[in-house]
Parts: structure tokens; C-alpha cells; sequence
């Protein structure tokens, strides 16, 4: 029992930075109705650009705040450059896209930062926390990566619920052309979108790099977990990738602890295709069914 | 207020609009009305924006509306109530009337709303309900209030009628017409439902294939039994 629960409170952390990326993926549906396969390749590409500030710096806060605005930055001019000239209603053809640009993003990275994998120094200590008289499986950091992810949610929550520019998002969303006719600059709200989803995803990237390693592919499985759990909540709903990140955080875990950390994402994809059997619309989404 | 000038709209090869002139003096409803597949709603979707005419003019206050963008085009005080109760379903009543001001500044915008809740006291009761647990009348009601709440000179109502009950129908017209007349607010409505609509307006226009084929007095056309027949089949 007790390993059990050790194994939950070690898979927090990572369920956190996964439903952070999943996250971003849902900011970007949500809008477009595209699926972003870039989103890892351009967390990675600002966790680079994060690692070469904390070289030059030293201060991890700064680096953190570079990315989140590299991010931003990244996220609109993927939208402008590529998004934008695939012809509207061309789902296909955008996410397609998104792959090109997911491609690209791992090229450039590759000659920009040569030399494979590197190290991200660890901002905090990683080490099992030591109370009541033994070693907990949670860290310092840990606690620093699930707080992050709450102000986030927290922030997004009151951007979404309270604010005017949240009310324009939510309308361009549900009925853009409603939207425009009540004066909202639907253009200008979808990139808004991206800049947010980029932002999102760097931190989520800056997060995972001291616990991994960072490299132009080292993100991959983390598309696979994030776009699993985007999918398992519905696409559209930003609890569902909160809760579904989470949780697949301490599946994950579970499945490293008691057999081996290579059957996780294996695991991972069999949620998937439970739900697309069981609950093909997601388990969160405003939407009554989807065909697969 | 609005004048409408020369109007054309093509889809692709089918002229669905040609050379259309329409005055809409404020403080009155004109009524566009004619048969299905008539150019009504691409007239309604012409002026607000939606779709780029081809040729022809349509000014508000002389300031030119065709060839801007439909958020543009309700700044400039031209708000469309689109066919089919265009209300955002997953939004609040409150949350879909503030959309349709947002842009102002907030005290004005929460002045309007006061007026919005005195016109549909349903809306107010419902204001934190989503909206697609309103009945299709505080549905219609909600959509004209949404356009209200951008304070418009110009209102364009898109087949209000549609799916409605007949009592309902002519509530809300009723309404439309005082709101007209006191708001000193130009009306342009377009309606298959020739009898309702030339019930309230001052000014009727019969829309044919994507001409003006008439216009008159409300109660002229309502009276012109070859017209009925011809266009408007009843």
C-alpha cells in the first residue's frame, strides 16, 4: 500500500507537465479545430532557447519568462507563415501542416544546438522531500511544477470566465461568424490563441527538461502522452486535459513502478483506444458525439 | 438612414442579387419580403458584411458599409440579427448580450443592457442560464437584444419569424416596430411571412429572383391581390 501511494505522489510531477502540453493542444482545437503537432517541436525549440538564457543569465526565473514569451512569439509566426495561407475548412490540410512545421522546428534545432542530447540544470532541489522520519517520492521541484501548472490553470480560468478578450475567445470558438457580427476581430482573437497555446507549452517544455534531457526529439513522447490525454477529455475541454494530464501522470507512474517504465507508453495508448471505443466524444466535451 | 444603392451580389455565376435600391428612412421597419431563393438573406449578409457585393453601394449616415469587414461594420452602428436565432448555445444569456458590445466602453455598454433587460424582462430573469435552455422565443429575443447591445442606427433582421409560434411572431414584431419608433432606430426586415411583416412596416419592398419588382406602402401591397399571387403565392 504504501508503495502504491508512493508511486501516485511520484507521478504528480510529470502528470502535471503533461496535462500542461495537453493543454496547449486544446487552446489550439478549441479555436481552430486543428490539432497541433508542432506544439512539442516548438516547446522544444523554446526549451532551447530557455537553456541558452540560463547559460548567459544563470537565473532560471529568467529563462522561465524568456520562454513563456518565446513562446508566444513562436506560436505567431507558425500561425501567420503556415497556418494562415492553408485555404479555411482545409482540416486536413492544417494539420498536416502542423506536422511540417513539427519537422522543421526539430532541423533547425538540431543545427542551431548540435551535439544531441544536453543537460538542463536543475533549478531546484529534485531530491525526495525528508519528513516524519522518511523520504518522500516527491521533490521540491515537483511541488514547484504542480504550482506553476495551478497558477496557470488559475490564470486561464480567469481569462476564459471573466475577462472580455476570454468572451471574444469563447465566441470565435463556438460561432466565429455570430462572432464577427458582434464586432469581435475573430483574426486577431485565433492568434491571440496561439501565442497563448505557445506560452503554455514552453513552460510545460522548461518544466520537463531538468527531469529529462533536452534534444530535438526528446519531446516526442511527450506528444504521444499529451495528444492521448487532449483526446481522452473531449479536445475542447480544458478541465479534461487538467484531470485526464493528471491522471495519466500517475498511470505512468504506476505502470513504471510495477512493471517497467518502456510498457507506459503502451499503457497510455490503450487508454486511448479504450476511450475511442467506449467514449469516442471525450470524457469532458461539449459535444454529443464524434466519428472516428 | 441606409441607402442602398445599385446593389449586386454574385455566387460564382448566379447573380443572386441585381441592381437593388433600397431606402431605410430611421425611425420606421421597411420590409423586404418575397419567396424563397428571392435574395433575401444575401442582401441581409451583403449589408453587414458577410459577403462581398460585386457592384453597388450601401451607406449609413453617407458613410460606406459594402466592402468592410462584418466587425467593422457594426461599429458603425449597422447590427444584423442573422436567420435562425443566432445565439452562441454554450454562453450565458448575460455573456451573450455583453459579446454584442463589447468593444465599448463598459458604462455605456452596461447602460444599454439596463435598456435590453426593461425591453425582454425574460432575459434578465435568465441572465445566468445558458442559452440554449431558452425557449426559440427568448431565443429571438436574446438575438435582437445581442444586436441591440452594439446601440445600432441600423437594425437588420433576418427572418425573425422563422419557427415560431404566430402569437410569438407578432410580439416580437410589435416590439420591433415600437423600437423603431422610439429608438428613432432604421428597421430593414426581411420576411417570407408577408402578412406579419407588412403588418408593422411603413415601407413594404417585394424582392423577385434577385430584383425589386415593387415598392410601396405597407398596406398597398398587402391589398395588391396580383402581386400576392404572382410573388408571393398566397
Amino acid at each position: 500500500m504504501t508503495t502504491f501511494l508512493d508511486y501516485l505522489l511520484g507521478g504528480l510531477g510529470s502528470g502535471a507537465i503533461i496535462a500542461l502540453m495537453a493543454l496547449s493542444l486544446v487552446l489550439i482545437w478549441r479555436s481552430t479545430r486543428v490539432v497541433n503537432f508542432a506544439q512539442v517541436g516548438q516547446a522544444m525549440f523554446t526549451t532551447f532557447i530557455a537553456l541558452s538564457i540560463q547559460t548567459w543569465t544563470g537565473s532560471w526565473f529568467i529563462a522561465l519568462v524568456g520562454a513563456l514569451a518565446a513562446g508566444a512569439l513562436l506560436g505567431v509566426i507558425i500561425q501567420y507563415l503556415v497556418l494562415r495561407p492553408v485555404k479555411r475548412n482545409d482540416t486536413s490540410g492544417a494539420i498536416i501542416a502542423t506536422f511540417g512545421v513539427l519537422i522543421a522546428l526539430q532541423a533547425a534545432a538540431g543545427m542551431i544546438w548540435p551535439g544531441g542530447s544536453q543537460a538542463f540544470p536543475q533549478p531546484f532541489n529534485n531530491a525526495g522531500i525528508e519528513f516524519a522520519g522518511r523520504v518522500w517520492p516527491i521533490s521540491v521541484y515537483d511541488f514547484v511544477v504542480i504550482g506553476i501548472t495551478a497558477l496557470l490553470v488559475l490564470g486561464l480560468t480567469l481569462l476564459f470566465t471573466k475577462t472580455s478578450l476570454g468572451l471574444s475567445m469563447r465566441a470565435a470558438a463556438f460561432n466565429p461568424e455570430v462572432a464577427k457580427l458582434s464586432g469581435v476581430r475573430v483574426s486577431r482573437v485565433l492568434t491571440f490563441g496561439w501565442a497563448l497555446a505557445g506560452s503554455v507549452g514552453a513552460v510545460a517544455g522548461v518544466l520537463v527538461a531538468p527531469v529529462s534531457t533536452i534534444s530535438p526529439n526528446s519531446f516526442d513522447i511527450l506528444l504521444v502522452y499529451a495528444f492521448t490525454v487532449a483526446v481522452i477529455g473531449g479536445l475542447d475541454s480544458l478541465i479534461g486535459a487538467i484531470s485526464i494530464g493528471v491522471f495519466t501522470g500517475l498511470v505512468i507512474s504506476l505502470v513504471s513502478g510495477y512493471s517497467d517504465s518502456g510498457n507506459a507508453p503502451i499503457v497510455a495508448l490503450l487508454l486511448l483506444a479504450l476511450n475511442l471505443i467506449l467514449k469516442p466524444e471525450g470524457v469532458f466535451s461539449h459535444h454529443k458525439a464524434r466519428s472516428v | 438612414m441606409l441607402t442602398i444603392t445599385e446593389l449586386s451580389v454574385n455566387y460564382g455565376a448566379v447573380q443572386a442579387l441585381s441592381n437593388v435600391s433600397i431606402e431605410v428612412p430611421k425611425g420606421e421597419v421597411t420590409a423586404v419580403i418575397g419567396a424563397n431563393g428571392a435574395g433575401k438573406s444575401t442582401l441581409m449578409r451583403a449589408l453587414s458584411g458577410l459577403v462581398k457585393p460585386g457592384s453597388g453601394t450601401a451607406t449609413v449616415g453617407g458613410v460606406t458599409i459594402t466592402g468592410r469587414k462584418p466587425e467593422d461594420i457594426v461599429r458603425l452602428g449597422v447590427a444584423l440579427v442573422p436567420e435562425g436565432r443566432s445565439t452562441i448555445p454554450e454562453l450565458t444569456v448575460e455573456e451573450n448580450l455583453r459579446l454584442g458590445g463589447l468593444w465599448r466602453d463598459k458604462a455605456a455598454r452596461n447602460a444599454t443592457q439596463v435598456q435590453v433587460f426593461d425591453l425582454f424582462p425574460v432575459l434578465a430573469e435568465r441572465r445566468s442560464m445558458r442559452a440554449d435552455t431558452l425557449s426559440g422565443g427568448e431565443r429571438q429575443q436574446l438575438a435582437i437584444g445581442r444586436a441591440l447591445m452594439s446601440e445600432p442606427r441600423v437594425l437588420l433582421l433576418d427572418e425573425p419569424s422563422l419557427g415560431l409560434a404566430p402569437l410569438i411572431v407578432t410580439q416580437i414584431l410589435e416590439l420591433v416596430s415600437r423600437l423603431a419608433t422610439e429608438s428613432n432606430l432604421a428597421v430593414l426586415l426581411v420576411e417570407q411571412n408577408a402578412v406579419t411583416a407588412l403588418r408593422v412596416a411603413t415601407t413594404g419592398v417585394v424582392l423577385n429572383l434577385g430584383k425589386v419588382v415593387m415598392v410601396g406602402s405597407g398596406s398597398e401591397i398587402a391589398s395588391d391581390e396580383q402581386l400576392r399571387n404572382a410573388y408571393l403565392g398566397y
